[in-house]
């Protein structure tokens, strides 16, 4: 990365993330069909009473944290596994983790599984994840990041298929909800979602803590960083595993809401100028939550009295992105 | 000649299972005089000459377009990948009708349905510049990201206009996966005569796209020019894409399992393996409407989703066996 830059620079950068997310969060609370001064949400805030306070506690509050708290693990996974495979499309919402998660869901929705659903989102992107290493194993050859990618885009293609097979057999009102749900939303989130993504979001991330000195020797190359005394196979299962479980996460109180992965981590860097895992993963959680908390603002304000899935809103911004990634390294002649 | 037979039973199999299954029992007596002694009376008779028909001329307007289509896209980029649906061809059409229903604030059938050859031909263009097929340096997995930033970006335009239009949740379905649930209000007889046109010409440049998978160097000495046969192959795919997905909505996979299902029974002759992936085309958009429609009768499962479900398995297949050098 050349975008690096000095001490002073990489401060500057913090900063501007930092003031980008807390923009992003103000105007998602301010802005709507009831536009809400700042003022009035600071009176709401300090007094509890008004219409600041209901838009804290129940209008948009919810939902805007539920944002900030999903966007932040969604962008770390996208980082770990960009770390991990050196390729800036590697991230689990183009790889079908998230799909899978979000089938997992649906199917246990509607056989009445009585689990509750960050497990089963867990437990569909860890099998995702199975798949798409099983999948893409050559005997006696290497695997190569770019067939684990098309791999896992076979299989996100398949667990949405499955997923809307599942939407079929529920009942009419369920399945329009399930549909909405599968495209990525944030709509009608409570506190308990925000709770719930708060709360494993930061466990793993202590998790993913204790990790990071390995993941920094694993960029150094395997033969390095086993030389420097890591434990190869088991520092990268550890770290997927962490990554997939902090997708799931975010599909449990969000649904799988594409791009925000991908985008996430190269937008945090760039704006940081930062490039020590520690530090990009950071940034890619407060890119991640600035991400979506705008989506979600846009998703239902653009069009007055209607509200979009959030993901049709990250759909919009995150493909563009893709194709201009995709053109570079056309002109650079890589991939 | 073993395998030509086999495919014509199974065309006939695929044809005759859509007439007689549904909600409603029909023999293939019924069917027979359905079509030839018509009873207005009967109301078995009724159902199957305004819903099944239709339901039939679709598929295999969509089927046949889809397949050709993979075909011609598999046999120009070389990327045993190229599917008009992979590659967001399907939704570029999709998006065009929508957008112009939108704008106009007509409905979508008929003259509005005209929408979907120039989105077909504006999203081809687009995820061949982006994929890098113009420069020779088309890689699968560039081609197949191009096409699936493009599918999100168009699919999601879709689904945002649909939504604000407050449209019923079947126009949305129909949208973003393709049915042929409504295959009696589209513009069936305008697409299949756009569809033949297509066809004849992926017929007449077939010898030229098969002189340039030589390599264009040697294309040009046998007197063919690169530029023509690849517009005209952008020409064919656009009329045969359009038309499927202006009857049917866009489906994907189905480009993607025929062409090589074709080369095989085709022998690897371009011409012959077109008229292969029609009728393949055509018999698999059918078996999997029939499967979508018992597994969970009186509901129906799209077609799309029936294609995706057999399909994104063929995609990992044909991924596993893409040598790794192939993949840069």
């Amino acid at each position: 990365m050349s975008a690096l830059g000095t001490g002073k620079e990489i401060l500057a950068g913090w900063v501007v993330l930092g003031c980008l997310l807390v923009a992003a969060v103000l105007i998602s609370l301010t802005v709507g069909q009831i536009m809400i001064t700042p003022a009035e949400l600071l009176r709401g805030l300090m007094t509890g009473t008004g219409p600041g306070s209901l838009t804290l506690r129940v209008l948009r509050g919810p939902s805007t944290m539920t944002a900030v708290g999903a966007g932040a693990v969604l962008g770390v996974s996208g980082t770990i596994f960009q770390i991990l495979l050196r390729n800036p499309l590697a991230a689990p919402d183009v790889m079908g983790f998230m799909s899978g998660a979000g089938c997992a869901v649906v199917a246990g929705v509607a056989f009445g599984l009585l689990i509750p659903l960050p497990i089963l989102a867990a437990i569909g992107g860890l099998v995702a994840a199975a798949l798409v290493a099983g999948l893409s194993f050559h005997r006696g050859a290497k695997q190569s990041p770019l067939t684990l990618i098309l791999v896992g885009i076979g299989i996100g293609f398949f667990a949405s298929a499955v997923s809307s097979f599942l939407v079929i057999r529920m009942p009419p009102q369920e399945a329009s909800d399930a549909q909405r749900w599968l495209a990525g939303s944030l709509s009608a989130r409570n506190w308990g979602h925000v709770l719930q993504v708060f709360g494993l979001g930061a466990l793993l991330f202590i998790v993913l803590a204790l990790q990071v000195r390995a993941m920094a020797l694993l960029e150094l190359g395997d033969e390095l960083a086993a030389g420097l005394g890591a434990r190869v196979e088991r520092a990268r299962y550890g770290l997927i595993c962490t990554g997939v479980l902090l997708a799931a996460v975010g599909v449990a109180v969000a649904g799988p809401v594409p791009f925000v992965a991908m985008m996430a981590g190269p937008l945090g860097m760039r704006i940081a100028g930062v490039k020590h895992p520690a530090s990009r993963l950071t940034a890619a959680a407060i890119a991640g939550a600035t991400i979506t908390v705008f989506a979600e603002v846009i998703s239902r304000s653009a069009i007055p009295g209607l509200q979009l899935p959030v993901g049709v809103m990250t759909g919009i911004m995150g493909a563009p992105y893709l194709l201009w990634l995709l053109w570079k390294e056309v002109e650079a002649g890589e991939v | 000649m073993k395998a030509a037979i086999e495919l014509v039973l199974l065309f006939f199999v695929a044809i005759a299972l859509t007439l007689v299954v549904g909600v409603r029992d029909a023999g293939i007596s019924d069917v027979w005089n359905a079509l030839f002694a018509f009873d207005a009376s009967d109301p078995t008779h009724t159902v199957i000459r305004s819903v099944r028909m239709p339901r039939l001329v679709a598929g295999l307007i969509a089927g046949a377009g889809l397949g050709m289509a993979g075909t011609i896209m598999q046999a120009v980029t070389r990327n045993p990948l190229a599917d008009p649906g992979l590659l967001g061809v399907n939704a570029g059409a999709a998006f065009a009708v929508v957008v112009g229903a939108l704008i106009t604030g007509y409905s979508d059938s008929g003259m509005m349905a005209a929408l979907a050859f120039p989105g077909a031909a504006i999203a081809s263009i687009a995820v061949f510049l982006v994929g890098g097929a113009r420069s020779g340096s088309g890689s699968p997995i560039r081609l197949t990201l191009a096409g699936v930033a493009i599918n999100a970006l168009l699919l999601s335009l879709v689904s945002a206009i649909i939504l604000s239009r407050a449209e019923t949740l079947e126009i949305f379905r129909f949208w973003v996966t393709g049915s042929l649930a409504q295959a009696n209000t589209r513009p069936l007889e305008a697409m299949f005569i756009a569809l033949l046109i297509g066809a004849a010409i992926a017929a007449i440049i077939a010898p030229r796209i098969e002189a340039l998978a030589l390599g264009s160097s040697l294309a040009r000495g046998l007197g063919t020019k690169p530029g023509a046969v690849q517009l005209s192959a952008l020409l064919a795919i656009m009329l045969m894409t359009g038309a499927a997905v202006a009857v049917a909505g866009p489906i994907a996979f189905v480009g993607l399992v025929v062409p090589p299902l074709a080369r095989r029974i085709g022998r690897h002759v371009l011409r012959s393996e077109l008229v292969v992936s029609a009728i393949l085309g055509g018999s698999v958009i059918l078996l999997a409407d029939t499967a979508g429609r018992l597994v969970v009768a009186p509901a129906e499962i799209r077609v799309g989703i029936m294609t995706a479900l057999v399909g994104a398995p063929v995609f990992i297949f044909v991924v596993r066996r893409l040598k790794p050098g192939a993949l840069t």
